[in-house]
């Protein structure tokens, strides 16, 4: 009986293997490089509640968070999604958003340097997540990973 | 790994273990023969794990080529599916005497639910959608004041395992009761308070409907069987 169930979860997880995104077609274009200021002034001009993501491509925790960035994406056409890709190789970050970025309507620039999460507040690892109200004035920073129920009730103080 | 989560997990823990020792004190009614401990901290933590690999196939993150990704539980967890799993978990370990072992773990297990919720304070996870009431209170920075919803669920889920807890000491249940009361009131307080929630997609409610169902039909069915068995030794 313990084989039988050992097998058939091993033939499971094999099956879903099958299921790993891998990116096909044609890739998107690379994050376009930004400034601190460029990036600032982008978010206050736009009038509208923003959410800037954070990401990396050799960030195991990224591809995690990935498509809860997605769901939220697609489920606050509102809320403008910024990707703010940071320390990464340009084909990297293509392979990435192909990967696991695919279809979401979100821009994304990058900062080689990875020096900008700094200078807006956060540290150094990745991810993080800032929220910003519409008339450009920081909500809230979530460094690390972040959840559904977090990732909601801060979309839910910044988009009113 | 996520800290905060573990300080959340510790504090279930906790409850758990303060409530079996609560009940051992007053000699838990059950009298079974699987260690609770053992077998509700291997459940959970089995059920954890399985919720976390359906979380992950679902959001097509397979854990064969990206197995370290299990580890990041922040990511998502399926509820319904970590909850089967958990029962599942210790109806296996508790096969060979498991109405008396449900029974005899269900307040503990309340406990630890409720030290779960009452987590929150440790994740900042706390708050629900937007209320005036004296007690709501904001997140940092901002004037819009909340419902402490998981703290709801954790009142909730308190108040009922010490209801189960005294009940078990102080009344007879019959044979299965404490069970289906218990995972009617788990099933309940996610019920009650899922409107207060936010989210992006809306919680399982259908699966919280089904727990309340199941759990009264257990309670129910518990009770008839014991009716039956007195009026036939009657």
């Amino acid at each position: 009986m313990v084989r039988i169930v050992v097998a058939m979860v091993i033939v499971a997880l094999a099956a879903t293997a099958c299921n790993s995104p891998t990116p096909d077609g044609p890739l998107p274009p690379p994050p376009q490089p930004t400034t601190r200021e460029a990036l600032e002034a982008e978010i206050a001009q736009g009038g509208v509640p923003t959410v800037v993501n954070v990401w990396a491509s050799w960030c195991l925790p990224c591809r995690s968070e990935a498509p809860l960035i997605a769901s939220a994406a697609a489920g606050h056409p509102d809320v403008r999604f910024i990707g703010l890709n940071v320390r990464d190789d340009p084909s990297d970050a293509q392979a990435f958003m192909a990967t696991y970025l695919a279809d979401v309507e979100m821009d994304h620039v990058s900062d080689r340097s990875g020096r900008i999460p700094i200078d807006l507040g956060a540290t150094s690892g990745v991810p993080v997540t800032f929220f910003y109200r519409a008339d450009g004035s920081e909500a809230a920073v979530h460094l690390g990973i972040i959840d559904e129920p977090t990732m909601a009730r801060l979309i839910d103080e910044i988009d009113r | 790994m996520e800290f905060s989560l573990l300080g959340a997990a510790a504090i279930a823990v906790a409850a758990f273990w303060a409530m079996l020792r609560f009940e051992a004190k007053r000699g838990n009614a059950a009298g079974c023969a699987v260690s609770l401990w053992d077998a509700g901290l291997t459940a959970a933590i089995g059920g954890l794990a399985i919720g976390r690999l359906v979380a992950m196939v679902q959001a097509g993150v397979s854990p064969l080529t990206e197995p370290g990704q299990i580890l990041l539980v922040r990511s998502g967890v399926s509820t319904p599916a970590a909850a089967i799993g958990t029962l599942a978990i210790f109806a296996f370990l508790a096969r060979s005497d498991l109405v008396a072992a449900a029974d005899g773990i269900a307040p503990a297990a309340l406990a630890g639910l409720a030290g779960w919720h009452a987590g929150c304070i440790v994740t900042g996870g706390c708050l629900g959608v937007e209320t005036d009431l004296p007690w709501a209170w904001a997140l940092d920075g901002s004037t819009l004041t909340r419902h402490p919803v998981e703290l709801y669920a954790a009142i909730l889920l308190t108040v009922a395992a010490i209801g189960l807890a005294l009940w078990k000491a102080y009344g007879r249940p019959p044979l299965g009761a404490v069970t289906g009361l218990a995972l009617a009131a788990a099933a309940g307080a996610r019920l009650v308070t899922e409107p207060l929630r936010i989210s992006l997609g809306g919680g399982p409610v259908w699966f919280y409907v089904v727990g309340v169902a199941i759990g009264l039909v257990v309670t129910i069915v518990s009770f008839e069987h014991r009716r039956r068995t007195l009026a036939r030794s009657g």
